[in-house]
């Protein structure tokens, strides 16, 4: 199956009008104005595409009495289970044309069958998403930067969403030296690592360090074993992001981000935290570079997380799925233009808190947190048919 | 905000003063490791009076704990029913539930009776018995101390936990489940009053996570039994952590089910296990290892599967109006993720259905043939249409250690037939909708006595050698 002629060619349109979107709106809620409108139109076109491109959520948005012509508000889209990419082919052309990159999800809490799957037919918009964002972001100053990635490099790792990420990132902004730390299993390189890391220190060059927070917590591991501390030059800054997952023992993030601080001599401020999800080609940012006044600079747990001006976030009652007051917990639901060719409206499991100006805080787990009852859950479940480990013999 | 509720209680007489802090709505307490190691010391020092006392009068004493609970006059039932709801999200009414099933657990002739069936000489936990034809004695014997954990259990499974100790003369610290805290203190504070060898042989500490501080490590390296209620990771952690001479009780996370025959699929005996099958659904908001979340529905009844599924939905509307759910954050975001995924499948021309309200009170998914996945809790039913209940002995031998209970509905003779099956497919319990999430305080916990779990078996030949192999028939003489 793919799309008819008439159909690709609107694809072809709506991807140009979604790029000049992006190539004009204003980041700044406040100025948002005829953007505002702008966005709904497109937003809306784009669903009518989607529920026509990829077939599986045009028969779910008929099943739910939605007809795409009379949607007049982009919050009346309907919404698809980022947990509906592990099963179901949500591309255009329902999987029958040629993806460009197809990203999986990690694998650590389900079978390879569980993993979710993200078929990319265009990565211009996942490119043109990203890196605005992250140039605003991570880099406002805009020299060239001494990667130190704590990732698999993206040739081991092609179908992680976010090691293609640092890939583009590590080859826009590098300075010719550096690169990624760790193997295919995620094992970091001790003493390459430390090797650039002194490098670094020693020639002055400006660093960009990047990895996951297990990464990082691995990272202090071997510092503390190897008895070394630095301090990478002024100008360096450090991106993290994902959880732990199981792959190192938990840390509270503000001692995560103190012990970095006081390991590689990068202020505390010049940390940011970057959320997204392989379902979603835009990201979400912490602002402490781009806006140091925002008061984000030193207690990480009071830092938001603000999005692309083509992408926009509800929060919902889990309970019933409609919007909550201002300030209420709820789960986070996106809504993102770059995702043109799969499903823009995305029903995360993570829940959040809007704070000003379309920012919004994630509120993860607390560390140690038990989950209620003795009844098998869905992830141990997964776990138990991937290991073949069904049976943890009892007493 | 309400005054936090303190989640400990010290042996009786215990000269311990530990640091308390506060989470969210919990008092911990933070004992040093100088702490711990008095405290139990305590505990072991305990056990010589706790076991002074016979194993049949520690039952009807042990039975105070019931007593009270189930009793609507006295204050800690009060007690019970005012710290419950917040305490282990459920509403007043399912809380109300669970206290007025499980108390009765707890009282003396219970207590006695389940002594009874797990040892029928009970002497044997206060000295050697003969054995006989065997020319021996044995005698049963508890530890000198043992560690209880739960992780974020059902609301009664800590005192149950706590009186099985007690009961064969272990002197017990207790860490309950984040869901579990209010009943084992109320527990200990029944005892506390009227049991007093038994107080000074319990300890009830909350902590979160797995470790505890030094009370955690210390009670773990001293432990002579650790039983644990968790999920497979917490199981796999506890077992990496023992030493290979302790012996661990393992109840890991486990999922139930319900299969019925197309007999009980006609009229009003279709609409009774209906009923029965969305009480046993609401029962404790379906957050037990017992609880029923996949129901497999033989065709060729008058009311078909999908029927089935219709009528299930209905019931678990009026059941929502007597014990209403009240499903975390947590468990709403999977409900609603798996609702969403339910869709997909239609959308994908399965025949799989999703009917379910708008709100995340309950959820009734049917599909059309035989899946073991997506348990989600949050009072979601998977019903499942079979040909013939013969397709699941094919299947379930895969997820043996997995599968608990299952309730099974079909008239004799065919229902020993298909219990025989199950069994020998891997469940622990052949059990009825009715029964399912209320099982006996003798049950037989995963597959092992409850009680004969917590001992270890002593023996002394020193008698009367042994009647001579062959001499079990009457005697003859030539």
């Amino acid at each position: 199956m793919s799309r008819s002629p008439a159909l690709k060619a609107r694809g072809e349109e709506l991807r140009e009008e979604v790029l000049s979107f992006m190539a004009s709106a204003p980041w700044n809620r406040t100025e948002l104005g005829d953007a505002e409108v702008a966005f709904n139109e497109l937003a809306l076109r784009v669903f009518r595409y989607q529920a026509e491109a990829v077939p599986v959520y045009g028969r779910l948005v008929a099943n739910r009495g939605v007809d795409p012509r009379e949607l007049s508000d982009w919050r009346r889209i309907p919404p698809v289970a980022a947990r509906a990419f592990r099963r179901f082919p949500l591309v255009a052309g329902g999987g029958g044309e040629e993806a460009a990159a197809t990203f999986r999800t990690s694998g650590t809490t389900g079978g390879v069958e569980a993993r979710g799957v993200h078929r990319v037919l265009d990565l211009s918009l996942y490119h043109a998403s990203l890196l605005p964002g992250a140039r605003r972001h991570l880099n406002p100053d805009n020299r060239a930067l001494r990667s130190i990635i704590l990732t698999p490099r993206p040739s081991a790792r092609p179908d992680s969403s976010l090691i293609h990420m640092l890939g583009v990132l590590h080859r826009e902004w590098s300075d010719g030296q550096g690169g990624f730390f760790a193997d295919a299993e995620w094992r970091l390189d001790g003493p390459a690592l430390l090797g650039a890391l002194a490098d670094a220190e020693a020639s002055g060059a400006s660093v960009f360090m990047a990895g996951t927070a297990f990464g990082y917590v691995h990272l202090l591991d071997l510092l503390a074993e190897a008895g070394s501390a630095y301090r990478l030059p002024p100008g360096s800054r450090l991106m993290e992001t994902g959880g732990f997952k199981g792959r190192s023992r938990e840390v509270a993030r503000d001692t995560l981000y103190r012990r970095l601080g006081d390991a590689l001599g990068i202020p505390v401020g010049r940390m940011v935290n970057e959320y997204g999800m392989t379902e979603m080609l835009s990201q979400f940012w912490e602002t402490a570079l781009v806006d140091p006044a925002s008061g984000e600079s030193e207690d990480p747990s009071d830092r938001s997380l603000v999005g692309p001006p083509w992408v926009r976030t509800r929060i919902l009652d889990p309970y019933d799925l409609t919007e909550v007051e201002p300030g209420q917990v709820g789960l986070l639901q996106h809504l993102d233009l770059a995702n043109l060719h799969s499903i823009s409206a995305i029903l995360t499991e993570d829940q959040g808190v809007e704070v000003e100006g379309g920012r919004f805080r994630v509120l993860g787990r607390r560390p140690g947190a038990e989950p209620r009852g003795c009844s098998l859950s869905m992830d141990e479940l997964d776990q138990a048919w991937t290991t073949g480990d069904a049976g943890v013999s009892g007493g | 905000m309400a005054e936090p509720f303190r989640s400990w209680r010290l042996p009786a007489g215990a000269d311990i003063h530990p640091d308390a802090w506060v989470m969210d709505d919990l008092e911990l307490a933070v004992p040093t490791r100088e702490e711990a190691d008095r405290l139990l010391d305590q505990l072991e020092g305990a056990g010589a009076a706790l076991r002074s006392i016979p194993a049949r009068e520690r039952a009807r004493r042990l039975g105070a704990v019931g007593t009270r609970l189930a009793d609507p006059q006295d204050p800690l039932h009060r007690e019970a029913l005012e710290r419950l709801p917040a305490q282990a999200g459920l509403s007043l009414p399912v809380a109300r539930e669970l206290l007025d099933r499980m108390a009765p657990q707890w009282t003396p002739p219970a207590l006695e009776r389940l002594l009874h069936l797990e040892f029928p000489d009970p002497l044997v936990l206060d000295g050697f018995r003969p054995r006989a034809r065997a020319g021996d004695r044995v005698r049963a014997l508890g530890d000198p101390m043992a560690l209880h954990v739960g992780a974020g259990n059902v609301a009664g499974v800590g005192v149950s936990s706590l009186l099985r100790s007690l009961l064969v003369g272990t002197p017990v610290l207790l860490k309950p489940g984040r869901g579990d805290v209010v009943l084992p203190i109320l527990a200990a504070d029944a005892l506390g009053s009227t049991f007093p060898e038994a107080s000074r042989a319990l300890a009830v500490i909350y902590w979160p996570g797995k470790g505890g501080g030094a009370l955690g490590s210390q009670g773990l390296a001293r432990a002579g039994r650790v039983v644990v209620y968790g999920g497979m990771d917490t199981v796999q952690d506890f077992r990496s952590r023992l030493s290979p001479q302790t012996p661990l009780i393992a109840y890991h996370h486990r999922v139930s089910a319900a299969a019925l025959g197309r007999e009980v699929l006609e009229g009003e005996v279709a609409r009774r296990t209906a009923t029965a099958a969305a009480r046993a659904v609401a029962a404790y908001d379906q957050q037990g290892c017992v609880s029923p979340h996949l129901f497999w529905v033989e065709r060729g009844g008058a009311v078909s599967p999908e029927s089935w599924a219709r009528m299930l939905a209905q019931e678990l509307e009026g059941v929502e109006a007597l014990l209403p759910s009240l499903p975390t954050a947590e468990v709403s975001a999977r409900v609603q993720a798996v609702r969403g995924e339910v869709e997909l499948d239609a959308a994908m021309g399965t025949k799989t259905r999703l009917l379910a309200p708008p709100h995340a009170g309950w959820t009734v998914i049917y599909e059309s043939e035989f899946a073991f996945e997506g348990v989600c809790g949050g009072r979601t039913a998977r019903v499942q249409g079979v040909d013939d209940l013969e397709e699941l002995f094919r299947h379930l031998p895969a997820v043996r250690g997995i599968l608990q209970s299952v309730a099974l509905a079909c008239p004799e003779p065919r229902r020993s037939h298909v219990a025989e099956r199950l069994v020998l497919a891997g469940a622990a319990r052949i059990t009825t909708l009715d029964r399912q999430p209320w099982p006996e305080p003798w049950w037989l916990h995963d597959g092992a006595g409850p009680l004969r779990a917590l001992v270890r078996w002593a023996m002394d030949e020193g008698g009367e050698p042994p009647p001579p192999l062959g001499g079990d028939g009457p005697a003859r003489s030539r």
